[in-house]
């Protein structure tokens, strides 16, 4: 039986489901299918064991687009997000570094390890929250066309030149240094210290395929900087009850605009004829009749698999193939019997209730980059750790902890093969286990269940190609009017009537629901539903 | 004493500013540190009988406008037809003899890979579209991006328009690939990992990364469009004719002179004093020396405001080539392909073996497989060593100058049996032609030459200092001092044997 639908969006991942709640918004007769039986995609909270509810994949929030909380009235549908309070990086030896929520004590912190970069910390701060309204700008606002010869292109154009040139010369410089410069040098034009410098170079490889003295990563840096909950700048927090929490104020609020959300629906392929359209053929033969199909899924999996080479020219596949998707992480999940005491820092304070990076030094993240580049997970990788049960007492039973630990490098093209990836699961959980027990000696008697996800694991459960956290790596060449290739940055793809709303289109990866929002908008300002 | 200018240090590029300028007339005056002029590109004596031709050792990259400004060839600068033939060894194999003729090296790629040869065709079709492009924009002086005036605006316009003749899909992948790292690029092309790693060799050549980080492709890219021909006898043919223009036009060249400091009145340029003592006086100063040495080492620290001095010290100089010179009984013989006699050669079979010779650098250690860079100046001058015999010059990429417990005479002959080693791997009958041997760390080339670092590039390539080099206040050849000028490979558009930056400065001081 076929159904008819203004849209149908494919994945009920957070950018589905803004892109679906901005159409039902204005009115659209609105379809979501998700392959699953839960939604979010990536943005999900599930309770594997019972009474301990994960954030399985994506596990801190920040830059979700306040405007959009607004429009799509996220908070009445239960959006709510709890502060991640502190910076944590243990050590072997000494008390590590902690930077906490009021400046003054954080600056002390920093002068254990260098009076000077204590000095100089809030003015890299300030810095930085400047050059972050850069980023805003190119958050929500479509990519602007350098090759288009259309005037409106021309003044999208120029108005970006201006912005810039407003700028003045220094933060200009300063700019151009952060778009090509390596964390690690960039951090470098402020700070003396390596404890600070490796704790803070992180945030600049996350999800990415590069060490942190790479070119390109200081870009990365900024997301840091430009959180935003509640108006206040700068800040990151959990997603009550999970990371699913954005994704089902989402659902909820796509519902209430009239938007059909229907789980274990897995799309076989696109329906097209002669370059354009008309819907899509489920797994299961149903055909489902829509003027306008929008994909959440990333250009891979788009083009290569359901819509299929034979509908596209041959330079289009091309590009689609040499688009990077390099899964370069893992994610270990555990149901904690107990607190575990972190040895250079006892106790379940305050200091515990943000994130937690083990990145003691530079070298230690580039040996656990250069593992990668030969085809080996990182025997002691770079882990960033979360214990929302702190914060966030739904999520684990009383006394009880859920710990979600994100891991680099974990190459999804092990040199062993990425599908024998399963026969390495263990060892790559036993390798984060270990390593984090030298900073957490009880780790290991505490735990009572352990989820271990490798990028083979990421692609298989959420349909992300190579397991790629941010459907494509956000690399220069892959970012704004290239992603995910030149000419078709603004959702529109060469199939009529089919749209990309994931973060594989502008402005990227990461749960800030803009790649949904423009599609939407984009889509229904130029009559396209 | 007086002069009009006087340019520090008788390189390449100071050589070339000071017979640019003498040649409109200017009296000017180049004071060299050393007793010989050349700076990197000085052709000294390594070995009683057996002589290098420079530090320097890849002249395809010298503008030929600047040639034919100079009359270079009136003064016996021979340019040879087309780039060098390159060649690769393998350890098993015949290894692949990139030829400068399109034809003959595709039919030389296509035993490795047919699609590759055809690949090959494409790619330098495409160089050579988009050369139009780059190289204007590597000739000019640079734009001043963090504060452009009407002029740099309308300047800039020709180049668009350029740009966009190339039409929609190059000119997207102009702007998509030198963000990109160079393995990444030329995989797209190229099957073959040998052709990848020759070609993939420039682009990280005195680079502090290997083929996998951002931004190589933009090194890559620079590299293929200006590499025109190479220069007969190496860089110290160069040196030769560029000092012979230059006397001719009447430029002093004074040699032992080392500048102690450039001396300022009230705030503008007067001369230089030398460390013995001299002064010199001068209203501008052109320095081909490296902006570290330029702005921290020879001015007065009052001189420098605090902004400028941050942005000079974090200019990133962290040398990462070493330099060997062999003298050989034989000719250099691989075993791939024994009757071969090739100026130039390259080793690592494949891109991770580039990017593993990298890596100890970040640690700091001492090389184990480095990636070698060789260049046999006796195949086109047997003169340079007695009859039958060779010399090997060898950059060796990647050194660190820090090395962990610092560089000692142990470690240096150290790394020169690992460099031999690396070597012999290719061709092993060169061990038992070892006559005499020369090996230079990073520390001793900073030593030597007084460049900073030791970095033969006179400053990172990375895609921001290519952008500002060498700081917002000086990216166009002046500097913050009234009368002073930079015109060595730490301005635009670079390092290496081009003379670009002298010959550009030069320019930029006569229009002042």
């Amino acid at each position: 039986m076929a159904s008819k639908y203004d849209a149908v969006i494919i994945g009920a991942g957070h950018n589905g489901l803004v892109c679906a709640a901005y159409l039902a918004r204005a009115g659209r007769k609105v379809l979501v299918l998700e392959r699953r039986d839960v939604l979010g995609g990536a943005a999900v909270s599930e309770e594997v064991y019972p009474g301990f509810t994960y954030s399985v994949a994506s596990y801190v929030v920040s830059l979700f687009r306040p405007h959009i909380i607004r429009e799509l009235e996220l908070a009445k549908h239960g959006y709510q997000l709890l502060p991640l309070e502190c910076s944590f990086s243990p050590h072997l030896e000494g008390e590590g570094l902690v930077r906490w929520p009021e400046a003054a004590k954080t600056r002390r912190e920093i002068a254990r390890f260098s009076q000077k970069d204590a000095e100089i910390y809030p003015e890299f701060g300030l810095a930085m929250t400047k050059m972050a309204f850069l980023v805003k700008y190119i958050l929500d606002n479509p990519a602007p066309d350098p090759t288009s010869l259309d005037p409106r292109e021309l003044k999208n154009l120029l108005d970006f030149g201006k912005y810039f040139k407003n700028l003045g010369p220094d933060m200009l410089h300063l700019h151009s240094q952060l778009l090509t410069m390596s964390a690690v040098d960039f951090l470098g034009l402020w700070f003396e210290s390596e404890a600070l410098t490796a704790a803070m170079s992180v945030s600049g490889i996350i999800g990415t395929f590069l060490g942190v003295r790479s070119p390109g990563t200081a870009y990365v840096l900024l997301h840091h900087y430009m959180g935003e909950i509640d108006g206040a700048f700068r800040s990151w927090g959990f997603s009550k009850g999970g990371t699913g929490g954005v994704s089902m104020a989402c659902a909820r609020s796509a519902q209430s605009y009239g938007a059909e959300i229907r789980t274990e629906a897995s799309v076989a392929c696109v329906k097209i004829k002669n370059g354009k359209s008309s819907g899509v053929i489920l797994e299961n033969g149903d055909e489902i009749d829509a003027e306008a199909v929008f994909s959440c899924l990333d250009p891979n999996r788009t083009f290569l698999k359901i819509v299929g080479e034979n509908h596209l020219d041959d330079r289009f596949v091309t590009q689609i193939k040499r688009y990077k998707l390099r899964g370069s992480s893992g994610k270990v999940n555990l149901a904690l019997d107990r607190f575990p005491d972190f040895t250079c820092r006892p106790g379940d304070g305050q200091h515990v209730r943000g994130d937690i990076s083990i990145a003691p030094d530079l070298d230690y993240l580039e040996r656990a980059y250069d593992d990668a580049k030969y085809g080996n997970f990182s025997a002691k990788p770079f882990m960033n750790v979360v214990i929302p049960s702190l914060v966030d007492p739904t999520v684990a039973p009383p006394g009880k902890h859920v710990m979600s630990i994100f891991v680099q490098y974990a190459p999804y093209h092990i040199k062993e093969g990425a599908s024998n990836w399963p026969s390495r699961r263990d060892a790559f959980g036993d390798a984060v286990i270990n390593t984090l027990s030298e900073y957490c000696p009880g780790l290991k008697d505490s735990i009572l269940h352990m989820q271990v996800l490798t990028p083979w694991d990421i692609e298989q459960k959420f349909g992300l190609t190579e397991g790629n956290i941010f459907q494509g790596e956000l690399s220069l060449e892959q970012l704004l009017f290239l992603r995910p290739v030149g000419g078709y940055a603004r959702y529109k793809t060469p199939i009529k009537g089919l749209w990309m709303c994931g973060s594989g289109a502008h402005p990227g990866g990461g749960i800030m629901g803009s790649p949904g929002e423009m599609a939407a908008k984009t889509c229904l300002t130029s009559g396209g539903v | 004493m007086s002069y009009d200018i006087i340019v520090i240090g008788a390189g390449h590029n100071g050589l070339t500013c000071a017979a640019t300028l003498a040649a409109s007339g200017r009296k000017v005056l180049v004071v060299e540190r050393r007793d010989i002029i050349g700076g990197l590109c000085a052709g000294e004596s390594f070995h009683p009988g057996y002589s290098h031709t420079g530090l320097h050792q890849d002249t395809t990259g010298l503008r030929l406008k600047m040639v034919e400004a100079l009359g270079l060839g009136k003064h016996g600068l021979n340019i040879s037809p087309g780039f060098p033939d390159v060649y690769v060894p393998q350890v098993q194999g015949s290894g692949l003899l990139l030829a400068h003729d399109p034809k003959v090296a595709a039919a030389e790629i296509s035993t490795h890979s047919p699609d590759d040869a055809v690949r090959y065709a494409e790619f330098r079709a495409f160089i050579a579209r988009i050369r139009k492009i780059v190289e204007p924009l590597l000739n000019d002086a640079p734009v001043n991006m963090f504060n452009p005036g009407p002029k740099d605006i309308l300047g800039l316009i020709p180049h668009a328009i350029a740009t966009r003749r190339l039409g929609k899909h190059e000119m997207l992948d102009l702007l998509r690939i030198p963000p990109m790292c160079v393995a990444d690029w030329l995989r797209e092309y190229f099957s073959s990992e040998l052709l990848n790693s020759v070609l993939a060799q420039p682009a990280i050549s005195g680079a502090w990364c290997g083929p996998w980080s951002p931004g190589t492709a933009a090194s890559l890219l620079l590299y293929e469009c200006t590499k025109t021909h190479g220069v007969k006898g190496g860089a110290a043919a160069l040196i030769d004719s560029l000092s012979r223009a230059a006397t001719a036009s009447g430029v002093e060249i004074r040699t032992g002179a080392e500048v102690k400091e450039i001396t300022l009145a009230s705030g503008a340029v007067s001369g230089v004093t030398l460390v013995d003592g001299e002064k010199i006086d001068a209203t501008t100063v052109a320095a081909s020396c490296d902006p570290k040495v330029t702005f921290l080492d020879c001015l007065p620290p009052h001189a420098v405001t605090h902004k400028f001095e941050k942005h000079i010290e974090h200019y990133r100089m962290r040398g990462t080539t070493a330099k060997v010179h062999l003298a050989l009984s034989g000719p250099l013989e691989f075993a791939g392909r024994p009757d071969l006699r090739v100026e130039y050669i390259r080793t690592g079979e494949h891109l991770d073996d580039l990017e593993r010779a990298f890596d100890p650098v970040k640690y700091r250690q001492m090389p184990r497989r480095p990636m070698l860079e060789i260049y046999v100046p006796t195949v086109a001058r047997p003169d340079l060593a007695p009859q039958g015999h060779s010399v090997a010059s060898i950059m060796v990429h990647f050194v660190t100058h820090g090395l962990e417990g610092g560089w000692t005479d142990e470690r240096r002959e150290e790394l020169g049996d690992i460099v031999v080693a690396e070597l012999a791997r290719f061709a092993p009958a060169v061990k038992d032609s070892i006559v005499g041997r020369e090996v230079l760390t990073p520390v001793d080339i900073e030593r030597r030459y007084g460049v900073f670092g030791g970095h033969i590039l006179h400053g990172e390539h990375g895609l921001d200092q290519l952008l500002t080099r060498p700081a917002p206040e000086c990216v166009r050849y002046r500097a913050p001092q009234d009368g002073l000028y930079i015109c060595g490979g730490g301005s635009h558009p670079g390092g290496g044997v081009s003379g670009a930056p002298g010959y550009l400065a030069a320019k930029s001081i006569l229009a002042h």
